[in-house]
């Protein structure tokens, strides 16, 4: 077993894990932060989707040794007033959520853009969102939810 | 356009907060105390007898409890699909079968404390194989009988022939044949197949907490498996990650219940993508052939279909399905002739059973590839084509009798084709494909019709209860399961909608086999046309109990009373539902609560025309889809902004169908399982879709609704198939039109007619 330590949604945390141990694992199984979905657990799907430091990663793909000293954010962090919160506000205005499996990936895909990119166009949007499979929904009210959120980002900004 | 508060109007679904939060538990995200988990060992051979199995390393293995296999576990048989109590089917299925027979099936479980555990395991279990002779399609296993002793009855399970009509004089009329084909396709709920399963020994108390769309159906199953008493076996359905119809049959649950009772305690499974894909269930891979003749001015006198459906290893329900792709011929056009035959034929593939549409997609995408063909061959437009075959205001269903009522394709079609610009996009593309070289444009219709109901090829009824709350909220008893499409917010409309109260004074629970009233499961396209006619009826009988109440109370005749606005109306005085429930429960000594079944009879037709427009790249083989129309005769939508999302939804899949999608064997007889194979659409390759609706007030359904999700699906692949065979001149039927295989067709100079 190996000890590492990183920061879960900004509290940090001291784990022990083994080397073969997954981000993914270490998440759902031994944190028990469920909203981090197992879809594929190949890289495929997208619904592992957390961000480290800041950057939007599949949880499945990386190691939990790899997540050593960095902050990892999924889903359950609290958002008020953030781009997050607004995202999902305008996920659920926009009737783009329909069996969710795909939707905490897609928010943080979606936050990591737009922090990033605020202004990020069309096709930057569908390209950020690529890695993530939704089977329900065909995409369209989740790009128009993130347009949404853009929206309100600058009346508000 | 209609008064109406929330009919029609668009609200987010009810479990969306808990979904973009991510705090909403799926029955993989659940924990039981004390629960244990599970691990699947699947065959890696396509058929063969299991000779022995060793444990003992397994066994050794710190925290593995125990390993089930078919050496120590039931031999009942079951069939996955059964949906009914009595429903007659062939039992094939074992939960751990000695002949194994196709690379996915199930051989073994692990049963440990943590799933780390149950997973490091398996590769420690020993399995010796005697190998037999495999076939992986029905072409093979019909014309060598390999597999003639797979089953006591074969592999072949021909349908019964169905004629319907007179043949007509067929004098002056063109014969025409063609045939089309879909690969095996999965249906990729982002959400594996999940299940948690609870016995309690002291009790005998068995509870399964899954994913399904039909509590009772599989509560008999499992309870019929492992003899248990009906009243102690409860299906609770947990919210559902997709479906698509994957998750109307039993693959995790009897695994998840053996274990459970085994070791007396709670029990969870989670399957891999690979398990989802491979040994859960697939559409089947569809073979059809069709001939007719037409008339000069391209009527359709005669029709003779032959299909043959890919059972995979197990009969299941592809015997049913063969059968039921021949109750869809009369639902959008109509014949004064028909034969149909069809096979079911078990293969050493994964096993086919329920998609999206049950046949539907398969059939039209037959009959719409020889549409084209029929409309190219007497020089006339492909929609013009399809109008003079259509069926039309107060038609039959030719095959059951029963009345289509306001079905309305021929307005699907007229109506799509001029927001299109079909004709427009026609020559436009004509003029494109004579000016460029590389990239050809298209364009193509696609039509379908479908059901409301299982009415009135079997049974199909239902229940609901209400309850009025001492503060006047309503909760509402009901066996709904959710897909993840809205059922339940659609529910919380119509009631609240028939009340005339808020939405959120409503609570609509969802299907637990020991709490809400018997029903046959969410499938069928059924739920918002069956159960929420009986919602709708239930919810007005509850107002009139109201009335009854407050006329008491207030010492009024009933006549006098009325509800409006969410008040109780009597003379000037006004009455909450409230004060109607205090004053039973005070003064009556009784709950407000009434119950409402309703046997379904009616199903009308309900249709849709998709029209494609796409770009072929004649030198990678890709196809773009440039624009794309769903128009859909639904009567009345429930929930507007979530059905325009549902179709859009369907056509994705659809693309993905005509294009991308397909499980095939490597030579060592396992099918494509992974998603890095099995290419569904993404968010960059989705179609941008335009969604519009014909409506009308249809009967029988709540408001005039009619169905909508399996439907949806129905004209995709046709749509973009005839896009495709029109950019490149072409008849590619073989489906999906792969890269490659347009690349081929176009390496072979392009003839293919």
């Amino acid at each position: 077993m190996l000890t590492i330590q990183l920061t879960i949604n900004g509290a940090a945390h001291r784990c022990e894990v083994s080397p073969n141990t997954t981000l993914l694992e270490l998440i759902r199984d031994d944190m028990h932060l469920t909203g981090t979905k197992r879809g594929c657990d190949q890289g495929h799907c997208g619904a592992c989707t957390v961000l480290l430091d800041g950057m939007p990663v599949n949880a499945c793909l990386m190691l939990a040794v790899m997540a050593d000293g960095k902050q990892v954010e999924t889903i359950e962090a609290a958002a008020p007033g953030t781009k997050k919160h607004a995202l999902q506000q305008a996920l659920i205005e926009e009737g783009a959520v329909q069996c969710g499996f795909c939707i905490p990936g897609i928010v943080l895909s979606a936050t990591a853009l737009l922090e990033e990119r605020p202004q990020a166009s069309r096709p930057e949007i569908r390209e950020a969102l690529s890695g993530n499979l939704c089977r329900c929904t065909g995409y369209s009210r989740i790009i128009a939810a993130v347009e949404k959120a853009q929206e309100r980002g600058r009346t508000n900004g | 356009m209609s008064d109406y508060k929330y009919i029609g109007r668009s609200v987010p679904i009810h479990d969306a907060q808990g979904k973009v939060t991510g705090s909403l538990r799926y029955a993989g995200d659940m924990v039981l105390p004390g629960m244990l988990h599970l691990a699947l060992l699947t065959c890696d051979i396509p058929h063969g007898i299991v000779k022995s199995i060793r444990t003992e390393r397994a066994l050794a293995l710190d925290g593995v409890v125990d390993v089930l296999h078919c050496f120590n576990t039931t031999k009942e048989r079951f069939n996955r699909y059964r949906n009914i109590h009595g429903q007659k089917l062939i039992n094939q299925e074992e939960i751990f079968p000695e002949r194994v027979r196709f690379v996915g099936d199930r051989v073994a479980c692990v049963i440990a404390e943590t799933p780390q555990a149950a997973r490091a395991a398996l590769p420690l279990i020993e399995v010796e194989y005697e190998r037999l002779p495999y076939a992986t399609d029905a072409k093979t296993v019909i014309e060598s009988g390999v597999l003639d002793d797979m089953f006591e009855d074969g592999a072949v399970y021909p349908a019964p022939e169905l004629i319907n009509g007179e043949q007509p004089d067929l004098t002056g009329t063109t014969i025409t044949q063609t045939q089309a084909h879909f690969d095996r396709q999965s249906h990729v709920t982002m959400e594996p197949q999940a299940c948690i399963a609870d016995y309690d020994p002291l009790t005998g108390q068995a509870t399964v907490y899954s994913p399904n769309q039909s509590v009772n159906g599989l509560r008999t199953v499992l309870a019929d498996l492992f003899d248990l008493p009906y009243h102690k076996m409860r299906v609770v359905k947990t919210t559902m990650g997709g479906s698509f119809g994957s998750k109307q049959e039993w693959m995790a649950e009897p695994v998840a219940l053996a274990a459970a009772l085994h070791t007396g305690r709670p029990v969870k499974i989670v399957f891999t993508r690979e398990q989802a894909m491979l040994s859960t269930i697939t559409r089947a891979a569809f073979d059809g052939k069709m001939t007719t003749h037409v008339t000069p001015e391209g009527k359709v006198l005669s029709v003779d279909i032959e299909t043959v459906i890919d059972a995979g290893a197990y009969l299941s329900n592809s015997l049913d399905y063969c059968i039921v792709v021949s109750s869809k011929i009369f639902r959008c056009y109509t014949f004064p002739y028909v034969r149909y035959n069809g096979k079911a034929v078990c293969t050493n593939s994964p096993v086919s059973g329920a998609f999206r549409s049950w046949g539907t997609a398969e059939l039209y995408l037959l009959v719409e590839h020889h549409f084209n063909e029929l409309a190219r061959k007497l020089g006339m437009d492909a929609t013009d084509f399809r109008l003079k075959n259509i069926v039309k205001l107060g038609d039959v269903d030719k095959k059951t009798g029963v009345s289509l009522g306001d079905v309305r394709i021929g307005d699907c079609i007229k109506q799509g084709r001029e927001k299109f610009g079909w004709f427009a996009k026609r020559q436009a593309a004509e003029a494109f494909n004579a000016q460029n070289g590389r990239f050809l444009r298209g364009v193509g219709i696609g039509c379908g019709g479908h059901g409301n109901t299982y009415f009135p090829r079997r049974e199909d009824f239902g229940a609901a209860q209400m309850r009025v709350s001492e503060d006047g909220t309503v909760l509402v008893n009901i066996s709904l399961h959710d897909h993840g499409c809205g059922t339940v917010t659609a529910f919380q409309m119509m009631i609240a909608e028939t009340l005339t109260i808020p939405i959120d004074q409503v609570a609509v629970g969802e299907a637990d086999s020991s709490v809400t009233p018997f029903d046959l499961g969410c499938f069928a396209s059924r739920t918002t046309y069956v159960l929420g006619r009986i919602a709708v009826d239930c919810a007005e009988k509850l107002k009139d109990l109201l009335v009854a109440t407050i006329a008491k109370a207030d010492g009024s005749e009933p006549e006098a009373v009325k509800i409006q606005g969410g008040q109780i109306l009597a003379g000037d005085k006004h009455y909450s539902f409230a004060d109607a429930a205090q004053y039973a429960l005070h003064t009556l000594q009784q709950e407000l609560t009434v119950m409402h079944q309703f046997v379904a009879d009616s199903n009308p037709g309900v249709t849709g025309a998709h029209f494609a427009h796409v770009e072929v790249d004649t030198k990678t083989g890709m196809v773009a889809v440039l624009d794309y129309l769903a128009m859909h005769d639904i009567g009345k939508v429930i929930n507007r902004e979530i059905t325009v999302a549902q179709i859009q939804g369907a056509v994705a899949m659809g693309t993905g169908c005509a294009l991308t999608e397909r499980m095939t064997p490597n030579k060592n007889g396992r099918f494509t399982s992974s998603l890095k194979d099995y290419h569904l659409r993404n968010c960059p390759e989705a179609p941008d879709v335009e969604v519009e609706f014909v409506e009308a007030d249809s009967i029988g359904g709540p408001f005039g609704a009619k169905s909508i999700g399996e439907l949806s699906l129905v004209p995709v692949a046709p749509a973009i198939m005839g896009a495709v065979n029109d950019a490149l001149d072409a008849s590619l039927s073989y489906l999906p039109l792969t890269p490659d295989r347009i690349l081929k067709h176009l390496a072979n100079g392009g003839e293919s007619r």
